[in-house]
């Protein structure tokens, strides 16, 4: 028993399939992501990020049957994110209505919605060749997964590092984080609290209907485009800001650990290893439940998250 | 006369006719207000007097029903805090602006509008601190900061706006004795030598008589009275400040008033500090015969790695009144939380009259006879939504149910006995708990907490936001139940308050106690030593 368990563990590690995998998950992961982190930086936990990312899933699918033109596909997918996520601005940040209760509502919205709709516009998926960078590419166990991605996925390298500049760099980032921490000294500082809270919000439905329509169109699945294709991805993207404690880089870290485990349920089959389907099938969500037990210490995140702003409320 | 004789000098800023409402209830009506170049106004007023009303109007937080605000002879309308910074108004906020998980310079740079540029910014940082002799470091998170640096940037940040207007609200109540001192070195030097216009609200006496050059007191939000602070006296400012004659002494807490009594006829003086002495020392002998009834022994609380209470020792005795002193923030809303069994203590001990309490349960503390007036009445001290009856009633419900039901009829008849002995306002026993005064709202949770007949009575920063007339009724219960031989915790952060009502006072700084004074060796100067961080050996050592 230990001794297969070891030699499994032998297995996955030395599997390129494996490494390829975890990335790929990760990196989608990572559009969510980093975008959930800037809106909860502002203040909001967005759970809505779901529905965006459905939205940019299901809009790049059709836009890319429709156009056949991946990169206006990525275009039309990061438009649907920013769409969702005015409705999900406006109602909580603006009517001032629960941004839990929204965000729920908005989650179950958007996903039936596409379901219907992909019953009239059928969505087709998944076509970019991966781009091979020559010779890294053929670096072992991690040359594949690091340099021999479809291009959609190399996007993550400049939005990292954008993402930061905009948050740690810009006005506007230092009144973001001004605002998820203390809203009312941002209000007397004379800074429009629901207003930055809107546009970070803005900023994460664009992300991650990047990130849906990168899923997509980047050949994660091995079956076409589905009405529940995110599978609850944006709700993993919470789960990995809150493990990597509201930083950037940790955020990163915490989408290569859910990767790796959406990439396991994938592989194991494939290297012949016989697992529950279930199981398999529930492990990253298993491991975000326990990572957000042991993460989610109040120390770390922006004093203000989650908590509404009324003017005149102190 | 105002003006009479003097240059005349035009106004930085000039309020007519200006009133705002609130639904019913008028917070300024009707103030006229001018502010002049090279002078610092001083705006002195209880609480609801309406000066934060005021001068948030200034601000541009709140827009005014009616008036004009004209700056330099022109008539503009504020819209918001940075047209205000736009037109040169600047304020220090009585709870500060900043943002702690920022850095100092992030935090000055927050609501510019200019280029956002770090090195910049820090630049200025520093030639402003430079220049004010404001030490402070711009790199530093100011979530590590102390109460007195905070202050020091938020004076920072308004100042290098070169605002001609600088409005400091109610700026001490968050700083020791000797950082006080130092900020109004600061304002003096920023009066003097550049001109400005500054505007300082204060509900104290003291320093508005120390501080300042001309005197606006505001009463139920009007004018109430102006005069050159060289032709004031506290009496007068008192009187007119209340409305009626009230005695400085006995209203010391109220008006932040003990040095100014201090100060009076020498020889008088030392004929009442005499007989107060030879009476206190009766007393004193004989309380500390009395048994020890509260006592917290080597009390440890920590959380998320930052040690709140450190090894935090107190003992109170029957009869006795022991004020614990501090600048907020140091470990009174623990103390409080923990008294109101509402935190877990990593280490040490609570007991009352030798019996043990289990810490973290529900309700240990107050089984064991512990009555809590908490320091926020609406956040932990009732239910604004309930009737004044239920608010009564509600820490013991059982007393006025049967088999699990509440007995209507026996709660209003125990809420009707308890807003006659203690004097409670109310259309009646079914009001609603919100439309109740603060003092009133106040004296519902004393008449529940003393209703109980504790052993111990826990009075956390009891007069807070209350007028002179409830803190003065405050006062006089807490000695009654003193007297009646309850042991009175008595934590605030108000000197004057601790001064006029304790037998005995311990000093909380960073969660642990770093001296205990007898009521007849605390002076002003002693516990302001210890206010700022300053322990008993060190300072004795100082003086000597």
């Amino acid at each position: 028993m230990i001794a297969s368990a070891a030699s499994a563990v032998g297995d996955v590690l030395s599997s390129e399939a494996m490494y390829q995998s975890a990335m790929r998950f990760a990196i989608v992961l990572a559009f969510a992501a980093v975008g959930e982190w800037i809106a909860e930086r502002a203040g909001t936990l967005n759970i809505s990020i779901e529905a965006m990312m459905i939205g940019g899933a299901y809009s790049s699918a059709v836009a890319w049957g429709a156009f056949d033109n991946v990169p206006l596909a990525l275009l039309i997918g990061v438009l649907m994110g920013v769409v969702v996520s005015l409705v999900q601005a406006h109602l909580s940040h603006q009517l001032s209505i629960d941004q839990f209760v929204v965000g729920l509502t908005l989650n179950l919205f958007v996903l039936g919605l596409a379901l219907f709709l992909d019953s009239r516009w059928e969505a087709v998926t998944s076509v970019v060749k991966p781009t091979k960078v020559p010779l890294l590419h053929d670096l072992p166990l991690v040359g594949e997964a690091l340099f021999g991605q479809p291009w959609p996925m190399y996007l993550i390298v400049p939005v990292v590092p954008m993402a930061w500049w905009l948050v740690f760099r810009t006005r506007w980032g230092l009144e973001v984080r001004s605002v998820g921490d203390n809203p009312q000294s941002a209000d007397v500082s004379g800074i429009h609290v629901n207003r930055r809270r809107r546009e970070a919000i803005m900023v994460a439905g664009g992300c991650a209907g990047l990130g849906g329509g990168v899923l997509v169109l980047g050949q994660i699945s091995i079956a076409g485009y589905e009405g529940g294709h995110v599978g609850l991805k944006g709700i993993i993207a919470i789960a990995a800001v809150i493990f990597g404690g509201w930083t950037l880089r940790g955020t990163l870290i915490g989408c290569v650990l859910f990767g790796y485990f959406f990439a396991l349920q994938q592989t194991l089959p494939v290297l012949g290893y016989r697992i529950n389907a279930q199981l398999a099938a529930s492990l990253p969500y298993i491991v975000a439940l326990l990572v957000t037990a042991v993460f989610a210490t109040r120390t770390r995140q922006p004093r203000a998250l989650a908590q509404p702003f009324v003017r005149g409320l102190t | 006369m105002e003006g009479a004789g003097a240059v005349a000098l035009a106004p930085a800023v000039r309020l007519t006719g200006v009133t705002k409402r609130y639904g019913p209830v008028v917070a300024c009506a009707g103030v006229d207000l001018e502010l002049l170049p090279g002078e610092v106004h001083g705006i002195l007023g209880e609480n609801g007097a309406g000066k934060s009303t005021l001068m948030k109007i200034l601000i541009g937080l709140v827009q005014p029903d009616e008036g004009t605000v004209e700056l330099g002879g022109r008539e503009v309308v504020i819209h918001d805090p940075q047209t205000a910074a736009e037109l040169g108004i600047g304020m220090v906020h009585q709870h500060l602006s900043l943002v702690e998980a920022l850095t100092v310079w992030e935090n000055v740079l927050l609501g510019d509008a200019s280029k956002f540029d770090r090195s910049a910014a820090r630049r200025q940082v520093m030639e402003t601190a430079e220049h004010y002799g404001l030490e402070i470091d711009p790199d530093r998170r100011v979530g590590e900061l102390s109460a007195g640096l905070r202050q020091r940037v938020e004076l920072i940040k308004c100042l290098r706006r070169d605002p001609k207007i600088l409005i400091l609200d109610e700026p001490t109540s968050v700083l020791t004795p000797a950082e006080s001192e130092q900020l109004f070195t600061t304002l003096r030097d920023v009066v003097a030598a550049e001109q400005r216009a500054v505007a300082l609200v204060s509900h104290k006496l003291a320093e508005i008589l120390h501080a300042t050059d001309r005197i606006t007191i505001m009463r139920q939000g009007r004018v109430a009275e102006r005069s050159r602070t060289v032709e004031a006296t506290a009496p007068a400012l008192a009187k007119a400040m209340v409305g009626r004659d009230v005695s400085l002494r006995t209203n010391a807490a109220a008006f932040g008033a003990i040095d100014l009594i201090d100060q009076g006829d020498p020889a008088d003086q030392a004929v009442r500090a005499e007989r107060d002495e030879a009476e206190a020392a009766v007393v004193a002998a004989d309380r500390a015969a009395r048994p020890v009834v509260l006592s917290i022994d080597r009390a440890r609380l920590m959380r998320d790695g930052v040690t709140l209470l450190d090894d935090l020792s107190i003992e109170v005795r029957a009869g006795e009144i022991v004020g614990v002193a501090g600048v907020e923030g140091n470990g009174q809303r623990e103390l409080g939380d923990l008294l109101s069994s509402l935190v877990t203590l990593d280490g040490g001990s609570v007991s009352v009259n030798g019996t043990t309490a289990r810490t973290g349960r529900a309700g240990c503390m107050a089984d064991l006879g512990i009555g809590v007036i908490p320091e926020d009445r609406h956040d932990s001290g009732c239910v604004l939504d309930m009737s004044v009856a239920e608010n009564l009633v509600l820490d013991r419900i059982g007393s006025t149910a049967r088999m699990g039901l509440i007995d209507r009829k026996r709660m209003r008849a125990r809420a009707v006995e308890l807003m006659r002995e203690f004097d409670i306002q109310a259309a009646g026993p079914d009001a609603p708990f919100g439309s109740l005064s603060g003092g009133n709202q106040q004296r519902v949770v004393l008449a529940r907490e003393l209703g109980h007949r504790p052993t111990v009575l826990v009075a956390a920063q009891p007069t807070r936001g209350l007028d002179v007339g409830a803190i003065e009724y405050m006062s006089n219960r807490l000695r009654a139940a003193a007297e009646s031989g309850i042991a009175v915790l008595l934590i605030s952060t108000e000197l004057e308050e601790i001064l006029a009502l304790s037998s005995r006072i311990v000093v909380l700084s960073r969660g642990r106690v770093i001296g205990e004074l007898d009521r007849r060796e605390a002076t002003s100067e002693r516990l302001g030593l210890l206010l700022g961080g300053v322990g008993i050996d060190e300072s004795t050592g100082a003086s000597a």
